[in-house]
């Protein structure tokens, strides 16, 4: 019982001081509650850090967007999405992601396993199919309601309108007798006279341009009578379009189970094989080299559909790590720059000297500058990407491979590095020059060389200032990245968004909000990774961040 | 029977440091001094803060420039810091990323680059026992006391079996407790390694317990050698034993009056004491002394 709680301490903790390190701190409150540390206190900062945040989310997402902005801003293709259509397109490009998932694991699908997939989607497939057409039904039958409704509505509008436009006529008719006749009553030189007709004439015009507006408006009052649309049947037909859009993945998934089954179409070109291998023996001359000569050509096809992949569509999370990669390949090559420039600013003042102007000049240049330029000198680098051994090579790597590393992947990344290396070069500038003097008195007195002095003196105690400038490149470089793929169509986050901008769907607004919080999401993990690296190398007293 | 090298192990002479000044001639903190450092002799020198107490030791360490004049270590004109004189600063000034052993060994490693690695690692562990860290070795700086770090910085500088050692106010920031602990344990050391030693301090007690010869400082600008106290007690010292001898207080006696005298006199000719005791004192004092000296003798 006393080892049970001394471990029972223990745990708590070293789950404290995770949270400590990880700044994961408004669930310090929660630990200290579960083991019952001044309760009082710790609902307080319950309440605080974790209930009013919740509240405010709450408030801003539903109360004030939903209820207030969505109703005051329009776009062109309707509505902002509400929350819950957020919600929805999110859960759609999930779908997407694993239905892309199922497509491929069928397309490798081979022996029995196919057999029993292919029946269970065919029971499937008949099923949504029968769902769709109870949806259609559905659909057609609130459309003749909405219809009728529609009609029933439209129509005293549309006897107003003939009844406004039949005593318009008669009213301009009668005018136009009057004019004339007053027209042919007039005697030449009579000055009072003319007027008075230039007076009749324009006060008949003005006349016939407010009947032709009050003509226009109950006009407009039909169409948008007959353009309302029925919330029943929008909910009703998003029904239909997602069994139609069910029905069609399955009809792809059972192609891919069938006719387009890697071990099936292997099967049979196999089947010919051996069947050509039995004529072949019976046959001499030019049609004996003919038929092995296809024979060879059937062999090759083969082993080529062998090594061949699912060529499917991106999806989201293949996106997201492909984004997550380039982020680390540019930032892991930037600091690889910055970090020993930063050094030598630090350690010489000549040296900082030289470098001032360049990165004076080359700090505040966007990314929007940078990448094309970039792109050109990496596709100057790889004429014919395809077929370079380089890239070869990263497409065999075992992690990275499946990535498919491209021209416009390392120009990202490049990208990246140039825009996010200047933090960490000043940080670590800064922290190798504010080093403790009396540290480097120590190393004089000691007579410690050069690199003895780099790496036990200057370096560990200019590393917390080296990470707080990671931290912030890191940072930067996520930012930078989604402009930098939007811009070069390197498959990730940055060309969903524009993807869904060109295609203008009724959900892309949806679907680009759910990447913000996507974005924003892994931008927070990235940050949390660099503070917990930040704090493990940090020491007593170190210099502050800035 | 001494020899002259012996008796000039550490010769400084007429040195000077300036400090350049943009608004007329350069701002001298010391001038002419002059001082002879037996080997295996331990010096203390005290002043008023600001006088160049401090400026004379970094000088004579080598991390402060040399103006004018000359220090000899040794037979050898000192150019730059060495593991030949060993500082023990006022800040522990340990590096924080390493453990107390890592600490030592930064410099072991350094000074003795053909011994190796069972015998670094033996130096280490020697010189962190001598100051009584036997068994914290392994740990950081954070998780020590200020004494304890204090200890560490003086067995890195020991580590290096220097010639010289050189204490910048080394118990400054530590309470009384502490200090005489340290003080004790720099006794212990300097008995055992017959090294030459040199102190900085403001403190009267330490200077006159620890040092063979107490140095005074005039007051600066152009700070030289005031006067020189010769400290009659045997070695090996015992805390108790000084601290009820009747001289002690009247050295100390000496010291405090010096400072309080020579502290408003600015640029007094130098009088050296080569024994004899001269300065700015009442007649009765300066026979009380000359009295005990006899005593000692």
């Amino acid at each position: 019982m006393v080892l049970n709680f001394v471990t029972m301490k223990k745990i708590k903790y070293s789950l404290l001081k995770t949270i400590d390190i990880t700044g994961l701190t408004f669930l310090d409150p929660v630990v200290r509650l579960c083991y019952g540390e001044e309760p009082q206190v710790q609902l307080k900062k319950i309440g605080q850090w974790i209930i009013v945040p919740l509240i405010a989310v709450f408030v801003a997402l539903f109360v004030i967007y939903d209820g207030f902005i969505v109703d005051t801003f329009k776009t062109k293709s309707g509505k902002l999405p509400t929350s819950s259509k957020i919600y929805s397109s999110y859960q759609a490009i999930d779908q997407l992601h694993d239905d892309e998932l199922a497509k491929e694991k069928a397309y490798n699908l081979s022996g029995e396993e196919r057999e029993v997939e292919l029946k269970a989607v065919e029971e499937k497939i008949s099923s949504v199919a029968k769902a769709l057409e109870l949806a259609g039904q559905a659909v057609a039958s609130q459309q003749e309601v909405t219809k009728a409704s529609i009609a029933s509505k439209v129509a005293p509008i549309q006897a107003e309108y003939e009844a406004l436009k039949e005593s318009i006529k008669v009213a301009a008719t009668a005018r136009a007798e009057e004019l004339e006749l007053f027209s042919q009553s007039m005697t030449p030189g009579d000055e009072s006279a003319a007027e008075k007709l230039l007076e009749l004439v324009r006060a008949d015009d003005a006349q016939d341009t407010l009947d032709r507006e009050k003509r226009n408006l109950i006009k407009e009052k039909i169409s948008v009578t007959l353009g309302e649309k029925s919330l029943d049947l929008e909910e009703i037909k998003a029904e239909e379009t997602y069994f139609s859009e069910r029905l069609a993945f399955l009809k792809t998934y059972k192609t891919l189970l069938s006719t387009e089954n890697k071990s099936l179409i292997i099967d049979e070109k196999k089947g010919r094989i051996s069947a050509y291998e039995q004529e072949l023996t019976t046959l001499t001359g030019a049609d004996a080299l003919k038929k092995a000569k296809s024979i060879v050509k059937q062999e090759s096809v083969i082993s080529k559909k062998e090594e061949s992949e699912y060529a499917g569509s991106k999806t989201i999370w293949y996106q997201v790590k492909r984004s997550v990669l380039c982020v680390f390949t540019g930032f892991f090559l930037g600091s690889f720059l910055a970090i020993p420039i930063g050094i030598f600013c630090g350690l010489n003042k000549t040296f900082m000297a030289m470098m001032t102007p360049f990165i004076a000049i080359f700090k505040p240049v966007s990314p929007i500058v940078w990448l094309p330029i970039i792109l050109i000198l990496v596709m100057g680098a790889f004429p014919n990407p395809d077929k370079h051994p380089f890239m070869e090579f990263l497409g065999e790597l075992p992690l990275i491979g499946v990535y498919k590393i491209n021209p416009a992947f390392i120009a990202s990344a490049i990208t990246v590095a140039l825009c996010s290396l200047w933090a960490t070069m000043a940080n670590t500038a800064l922290g190798v020059a504010s080093i403790d003097k009396d540290h480097m008195n120590v190393a004089r007195v000691l007579k410690l060389g050069f690199f003895a002095r780099l790496f036990k003196i200057i370096i560990p105690s200019s590393l917390p200032l080296i990470f707080a400038g990671l931290r912030i490149s890191l940072g930067v470089g996520w930012m930078v990245l989604i402009a930098a793929e939007l811009l070069s169509s390197s498959e990730g986050i940055g060309k969903f968004v524009f993807d869904e901008f060109n295609n203008g769907g009724s959900d892309s607004l949806a679907k680009m909000v759910v990447v913000v919080f996507i974005v924003g999401i892994i931008g927070l993990i990235l940050d949390r990774i660099m503070v917990i690296f930040q704090r493990l190398v940090s020491f007593e007293g170190a210099p502050a961040t800035i | 029977m001494i020899t002259k090298e012996n008796s000039q192990f550490v010769e400084i002479s007429n040195l000077i440091k300036e400090y350049p000044n943009p608004y007329g001639e350069d701002f001298r903190v010391v001038e002419n001094f002059d001082l002879k450092i037996k080997e295996g002799e331990f010096i203390s020198l005290i002043g008023h803060s600001g006088c160049g107490k401090s400026t004379v030791l970094t000088m004579l360490a080598g991390l402060n420039e040399i103006s004018g004049g000359g220090i000899i270590v040794g037979n050898k004109e000192i150019d730059g810091p060495g593991p030949d004189r060993a500082v023990v600063f006022q800040a522990p000034c340990l590096m924080p990323w390493m453990t107390a052993f890592d600490n030592v060994m930064l410099g072991v490693k350094n000074v003795y680059p053909h011994v190796s690695k069972q015998e670094r690692i033996q130096i280490v562990e020697y010189s962190l026992s001598a100051v009584g860290l036997g068994d914290e070795m392994k740990k950081y700086p954070r998780e020590m006391s200020g004494g304890m770090q204090q200890r560490v910085g003086i067995a890195r500088a020991i580590a290096l079996q220097p010639r010289v050692l050189l204490l910048d106010e080394p118990f400054g920031r530590l309470d009384s407790l502490t200090r005489m602990e340290l003080q004790d344990v720099i006794i212990d050391i300097l008995a055992k390694e017959k090294l030459t030693a040199m102190i900085v301090t403001h403190d009267v007690d330490e200077a006159v317990f620890m040092a063979d010869r107490c140095v005074m400082m005039s007051n600066g600008p152009k700070a030289g050698v005031g006067e020189i106290l010769e400290i009659g007690f045997p070695r090996p010292r015992e805390r108790k034993e000084v601290f009820d001898d009747p001289n002690f207080f009247a050295y100390r006696e000496h010291l405090l009056a010096f400072l309080e005298q020579r502290s408003h006199i600015k640029g007094e000719p130098r009088v050296f004491a080569n024994g004899e005791i001269l300065g700015f004192m009442d007649k009765e004092r300066v026979e009380v002394i000359r009295r005990n000296h006899e005593k000692v003798s």
